[in-house]
C-alpha cells in the first residue's frame, strides 16, 4: 500500500513542471505522504490547499452542487491542483505556472483511485 | 483581543487573522494569563489557563516517566471544534498556547500559523528578566491583575 | 426622546430612587450617546434590582455601545438566566455570536428573540440573513405567528443597473443565472445564480466565495506563487471558474459540466471585462 502511494506520487512528479505532490488529510490539512517537495514547505501546502478546497466545497454546497472533484488554483508563478480521494484525503500537486494541467489532473485522479 | 504584554499584540493579531482561530489563550507555564481572544467570561479564562497548564505539565511528566520524550503539542478534534495546545520557550520562560478553531480553519492551518507566531514572539520578546520569587499572595494578585486587564474590570 | 423628557425622568428618579424609571432613562441616555451617564444609571438600578433581567439588558446595551463586548455578553447571559425568554438578551447575544462568526449559535438566539417578540426591530431580517449565510432554507420552521416569509424562496433582486440602464452582464450567456459578481466582503453586486432546483442561491454562494478569495490569496502569497489569477473547480454536475476582475471584486462563472474548463476560462475573461467596464461606470 505504502509503495503504491509513493509510486502514484512519483507518477505525478514525473510530469514536466510538477514541483511536488502529496497526500493530505482533507479535514485536518496535514501531510500524509509527499514526494519531491524540495524547496517547498509541505506543511504549508497541505494546510493552505486543504483550506481552499474546503472553502470552495462550502460554496458549491451552498449552490446546491456536489463537492468539487477537481480544484485548480492558478497563480502567476505556479499552481496548486487537488483531487479528493477516499478516506477524506486529497491528492495535491504543486506546479510551475506552465504545466500540462490535463496531464497532471489525470495523474492526480489515478493516484486517488489507488487510494481507494 | 486583550494582552498583558504589549509586544505580544502584533504577532497575535496576525495569527488570529491568518489562522481564523476562534479562541486563543497564551499563558505562562504556571497558568498566568498573558493574552486572550474570544473568551467571554473571566471565569472561563481562569479555568482554561489552569487546565491548559496542568495538561501540559502532566504530559511532560508522563513523557519523562516513560522516557518517551513527550510531544509539546496536543490536539483534539471535536465534532464541530478542534483544540490545539502547545508549549514553547521564550526568554521569559515556558509559555503555553491554547487555540480553539472551527471549520473555518483546520489543525494544519492552526499549526502552521502557530509555528509562525512562536517564531515572531521569539524574535520580539524582550531579553530575559531576572527571576523573582513568587509568593502565593503575589500569584493571586498577579492573576487578578491579569484578569482585570484582560476583561477591563 | 427629548431633553425635556430626560429631565422629567431624572427628576422622577431623584424623587423616588426605587422607581423603575431608571430603565427608560438609561435607554434614553444610551440612545443620545451619553454612555457614561447611561452606565451609571444602569448600575445604580442594578444595585436595587439585581434580579431584574431588563436592568441587565440595559447595562449590556450600554456596554455594547462602549465596545466592551465581553461584559455585554456576561450581562445578557445573566439576563437570560433570570428570564430565559428575554427577547433583548437573545437579540444581543445573537448579535455577539454573529460578530464572532458563530452563525449556528447566532441563529439559535436570534430565533429565540423572534419567537419571544415577533415584532422586535430588525430581528426577522437578521434571522433571514444568518439562515442564508448558513445556506439553510429560510425559517423552515416558523418560530412564531407573524414570522416573516421565507427569504430564500423569494427571487433575488435584479442587480443594480448602470446609470444608462444596462445590467452588469447584459448580452452575455447566463447574465442572470450562472454569472455572479461580488465584492471582497462577499456581497453580491451583480448577476445571479440558481441551484439545480431553481432556488436563488447567489447571495449565499457570494458569502462563501469571499472566504475562497481570502484563502486563495493567502495560499498564493505564503507559497510564493505570486498573485492568484483563477480558481477552477469541477463537480459531478457543474464546472465553475473564479477570477478577480479587479482587486476588490470576484467573478464566478458556473456552467453545466459539459462545458470544458478551458471554455469557461474564455467566457470568464469576457465576463470579467464586462464587469470591469460596469464597475468603472458605477464608480
Amino acid at each position: 500500500m505504502r509503495l503504491d502511494i509513493v509510486g502514484s506520487l512519483e507518477s505525478i512528479t514525473r510530469v514536466r513542471g510538477v514541483r511536488g505532490a502529496m497526500i493530505v488529510s482533507a479535514e485536518e490539512g496535514l501531510v500524509v505522504a509527499e514526494s519531491s517537495m524540495e524547496g517547498i514547505d509541505g506543511a504549508a501546502v497541505a494546510a493552505l490547499t486543504a483550506g481552499v478546497v474546503a472553502r470552495l466545497g462550502r460554496a458549491t454546497e451552498a449552490a446546491g452542487r456536489t463537492a468539487p472533484a477537481f480544484v485548480h488554483l492558478q497563480a502567476e508563478r505556479g499552481a496548486l491542483l487537488a483531487v479528493p480521494a477516499p478516506g477524506d484525503l486529497l491528492v495535491v500537486a504543486v506546479t510551475d505556472a506552465a504545466v500540462n494541467v490535463g496531464l497532471v489532473r489525470l495523474e492526480l485522479r489515478r493516484a486517488a483511485e489507488h487510494l481507494a | 483581543m486583550r494582552v498583558i504584554e504589549p509586544w505580544v499584540a502584533e504577532p497575535l493579531e496576525r495569527f488570529l487573522a491568518e489562522s481564523a482561530a476562534r479562541v486563543v489563550l497564551l499563558t505562562t507555564s504556571s497558568g498566568q494569563v498573558v493574552a486572550q481572544h474570544g473568551f467571554t467570561r473571566a471565569l472561563d479564562v481562569m479555568s482554561a489557563s489552569a487546565l491548559g497548564a496542568a495538561i501540559m505539565a502532566s504530559t511532560e511528566e508522563l513523557g519523562r516517566l516513560t522516557a518517551s520524550g513527550a510531544s509539546r503539542s496536543l490536539s483534539h478534534q471535536g465534532p464541530s471544534r478542534g483544540l490545539f495546545l502547545s508549549a514553547f520557550d521564550l526568554p521569559q520562560g515556558r509559555w503555553i498556547g491554547l487555540v480553539v478553531y472551527d471549520r473555518d480553519s483546520s489543525l494544519g492551518l492552526v499549526r502552521l500559523f502557530f509555528d509562525r507566531l512562536v517564531g515572531e514572539l521569539q524574535a520580539v520578546a524582550p531579553a530575559e528578566v531576572p527571576a523573582r520569587e513568587v509568593l502565593a499572595a503575589d500569584f493571586e494578585n498577579e492573576l487578578n491583575a491579569s484578569l482585570r486587564s484582560l476583561f477591563g474590570r | 426622546m427629548s431633553i425635556e423628557d430626560i429631565r422629567v425622568l431624572t427628576s422622577q428618579l431623584a424623587a423616588d430612587p426605587s422607581s423603575l424609571v431608571f430603565l427608560p432613562l438609561g435607554e434614553a441616555l444610551r440612545r443620545r450617546g451619553q454612555l457614561e451617564a447611561a452606565e451609571k444609571i444602569a448600575l445604580a438600578g442594578l444595585t436595587r434590582y439585581p434580579d431584574l433581567a431588563d436592568a441587565h439588558d440595559l447595562l449590556a446595551r450600554v456596554l455594547g455601545d462602549q465596545g466592551d463586548l465581553e461584559r455585554a455578553f456576561d450581562e445578557w447571559d445573566i439576563a437570560l438566566r433570570l428570564d430565559p425568554r428575554h427577547a433583548g438578551a437573545h437579540k444581543g447575544i445573537g448579535f455577539l455570536f454573529y460578530v464572532a462568526g458563530d452563525l449556528p449559535k447566532a441563529l439559535e438566539h436570534l430565533e429565540s428573540a423572534h419567537a419571544a417578540d415577533p415584532g422586535a426591530e430588525g430581528v426577522a431580517a437578521a434571522v433571514a440573513r444568518v439562515r442564508e449565510a448558513l445556506a439553510l432554507p429560510a425559517l423552515a420552521s416558523a418560530p412564531a405567528a407573524g414570522a416573516t416569509p421565507p427569504v430564500a424562496a423569494e427571487p433575488e433582486p435584479l442587480p443594480p443597473p448602470l446609470p444608462g440602464g444596462r445590467a452588469v452582464f447584459a448580452g452575455l450567456e447566463g447574465a442572470q443565472d450562472g454569472l455572479l459578481l461580488l465584492d471582497g466582503n462577499g456581497l453580491r453586486i451583480g448577476g445571479g445564480l440558481s441551484a439545480p432546483d431553481g432556488t436563488a442561491v447567489g447571495d449565499a454562494v457570494a458569502a462563501h466565495l469571499a472566504g475562497v478569495f481570502r484563502d486563495a490569496t493567502r495560499a498564493a502569497r505564503l507559497l510564493h506563487l505570486g498573485s492568484w489569477t483563477s480558481v477552477a473547480g469541477e463537480t459531478t454536475d457543474a464546472n465553475l471558474f473564479l477570477c478577480a476582475p479587479t482587486p476588490e471584486s470576484l467573478l464566478l462563472l458556473v456552467r453545466d459540466n459539459s462545458v470544458p474548463i478551458g471554455r469557461l476560462a474564455l467566457q470568464a475573461e469576457r465576463a470579467a471585462e464586462a464587469a470591469r467596464r460596469w464597475l468603472e461606470g458605477a464608480a
